[in-house]
């Protein structure tokens, strides 16, 4: 017998079967999380099915509520309330309100993300978690409410493709930028459901921000979930939010790989997708100087304190002001980078800038929030979805790196930073 | 929902990479009432703006590669399956659709070239059993993978939720 990737190994302890890729298994969650979107739908669903039944495990469920935070339509703020509501009467003491920020990384400071643990949720980028080396998956209305009933789903175990990076980059490349990279790289149509193993020096020196825009791009690449195996400063950071010891969960040497693919980064530069697709991507040099009505600097996938530094950085030292014509919207991911920002004294390099700041949030990833496009407005954003009329119809998208958005805010067109 | 998995009806063919937003825009989150979510399918996809004024109880939907790519959202199975659509017949279809799709007992099958082979308004016949699409309209065959294991157990009991109360019946 050959030995385990990482995601068999998960799923065997979690299921307590001898779990290997392609096998069918019912696995035990530790987290079940909704969002303001979903939720409803979630809790409707879950009363429907089970009436006033008590839930598996109030300690095990969470809701973040940050779609549309705080709610501006009366349908959302309906919504939020259910939610509540539902929370009240279950004992759920979990709920991280519209004053939180985006719910991944809500919780993952939070110290409720462990290494090795199964964890869904009512969002597509759940998975971003595999940053820590979490197994968490993006599940739709009747997954959550069922495993609100049982705390158990069944999962078909993903073939797991191991990819190392060799080389080095300087900035003003960034994780972004490798990410982008890998995405134009891999073939997309031949990751779909795959468990990614992320290896190699370039990704032993990414932080929590890096390793965070790396794993959350995974759902753009339709794979199921990346780890990056955390290290020792990533596995004390955990532990000292978790407030006990935890351990990495590594993979057997002789672990079976459906394929093994290794990428030269050395010297990578700046990349930008281009519309509509998160993988048509370019160099920004090839695109530089098309107009821009609107920049982004936000999201789980760039929303951390140094992602929001690294930009502020950029406006300083490209003259302080963005382009008049220009709108630029930062938004920080959660209260924590929130604080951290104000205190560096970001906020008042963006605003003087003339850069709007808004509160904690997943903010413009979907048409839910303010600073939705007209027709014809083109985007730059540090966002990780770029599809055809997201943000309205008739608009465009671009995702490039917080550096590179901050560029183009100064010069009003797709810039590379000086 | 049919025992025997087989259905009859017209098709309608879209493009490879039609994502969530395209089959449930955003800006329709907020629903909760699947008859109201049902009146915004397939509305940002570019020449379908007016499917659910046109659509038939039974029309059999026919996508390319990696259809559903995106959000999490359940709606958008939902919007398709509340407007009466029997089945989906793509390329590929995005994970987190294609397990939504089996959650709500709702027939998908995934066939390799199906695109070439259909163009809207043929009249098919899918068997999701044996994964054979017949297109009678032109008299040809194209064969997918057929529904199995328990992705089909869970779709047969008309989705999860019948699924787990026939289980914990049988455990009792």
């Amino acid at each position: 017998m050959p030995g385990k990737t990482i995601i068999e190994k998960i799923l065997s302890v979690h299921s307590g079967e001898d779990a290997w890729a392609g096998d069918r298994v019912w696995a035990d969650l530790d987290l079940a999380v909704v969002r303001d979107f979903g939720g409803p739908n979630v809790v409707l669903e879950y009363e429907k099915q089970m009436d006033d039944e008590p839930v598996w495990d109030p300690q095990k469920i969470a809701m973040t509520f940050d779609y549309q935070a705080p709610a501006k339509v009366v349908q959302v703020a309906n919504n939020q309330r259910i939610c509540r509501e539902f929370a009240a009467k279950h004992g759920i003491p979990h709920v991280f309100d519209v004053n939180c920020g985006v719910g991944q990384h809500v919780l993952l400071e939070q110290g409720m993300i462990l290494p090795g643990s199964v964890v869904i949720g009512t969002d597509s980028h759940m998975n971003l978690l595999g940053a820590v080396g979490s197994f968490s998956s993006g599940m739709g209305t009747t997954d959550v409410a069922a495993a609100w009933a049982t705390g158990r789903l069944w999962f078909r175990v993903p073939e797991s493709i191991k990819i190392t990076f060799k080389g080095s980059y300087d900035y003003p490349a960034s994780a972004k930028d490798l990410t982008l990279f890998l995405l134009s790289k891999i073939d997309t149509t031949k990751t779909i459901y795959k468990a990614l193993e992320f290896y190699g020096e370039p990704i032993d020196g990414l932080s929590l921000a890096g390793r965070l825009t790396l794993a959350s791009m995974v759902t753009e690449m339709e794979g199921k979930i990346g780890f990056i195996i955390p290290d020792e400063d990533m596995l004390s950071w955990t532990g000292e939010r978790a407030g006990r010891k935890v351990d990495a969960v590594l993979p057997d040497r002789d672990a079976s790989y459906w394929e093994e693919r290794e990428f030269d980064i050395g010297g990578l530069e700046p990349l930008i997708a281009c519309p509509d697709r998160p993988d048509n991507v370019k160099p920004v040099r090839e695109v530089a100087g098309t107009h821009v009505d609107q920049v982004f600097v936000g999201s789980c996938t760039n929303g951390r304190f140094e992602d929001l530094r690294v930009a502020a950085k950029v406006l300083k030292k490209m003259g302080g002001k963005i382009a008049p014509q220009v709108r630029m919207i930062v938004t920080p991911a959660t209260t924590e980078v929130a604080v951290e920002a104000v205190e560096a004294g970001l906020y008042e390099t963006f605003i003087k800038a003339g850069a709007m700041v808004t509160n904690q949030g997943c903010a413009l990833c979907t048409i839910g929030h303010h600073g939705v496009l007209a027709e014809g407005d083109v985007l730059v954003s540090t966002g990780n979805r770029n599809f055809r009329g997201k943000l309205g119809k008739g608009s465009e998208a671009y995702l490039a790196s917080p550096a590179v958005a901050a560029a183009t805010a100064v010069k009003g067109e797709i810039a590379l930073p000086e | 929902m049919t025992d025997s998995f087989v259905f009859k009806g017209r098709a309608w063919v879209v493009g490879d990479d039609i994502d969530t937003d395209m089959i449930y825009h955003g800006s329709y989150l907020p629903l909760t009432d699947p008859q109201e979510m049902a009146k915004h399918a397939l509305e940002y996809v570019p020449g379908m703006e007016d499917f659910t004024d046109r659509v038939q109880p039974g029309d059999i939907l026919v996508a390319g590669r990696n259809f559903g790519s995106g959000s999490s959202r359940e709606h958008a199975v939902i919007t398709l399956q509340y407007n009466d659509v029997a089945a989906i017949v793509a390329e590929s279809f995005s994970r987190i659709f294609y397990r939504n799709a089996v959650n709500l007992g709702f027939p998908i099958l995934e066939v390799a070239g199906v695109t070439q082979a259909v163009e809207t308004g043929d009249e098919l016949e899918v068997d999701a059993n044996t994964g054979r699409i017949c297109n009678l309209t032109k008299g040809t065959e194209v064969q997918g993978t057929p529904l199995s294991g328990l992705e089909k157990e869970i779709m047969t009991a008309g989705g999860l939720f019948n699924f787990l109360k026939k289980d914990m019946q049988t455990a009792e």
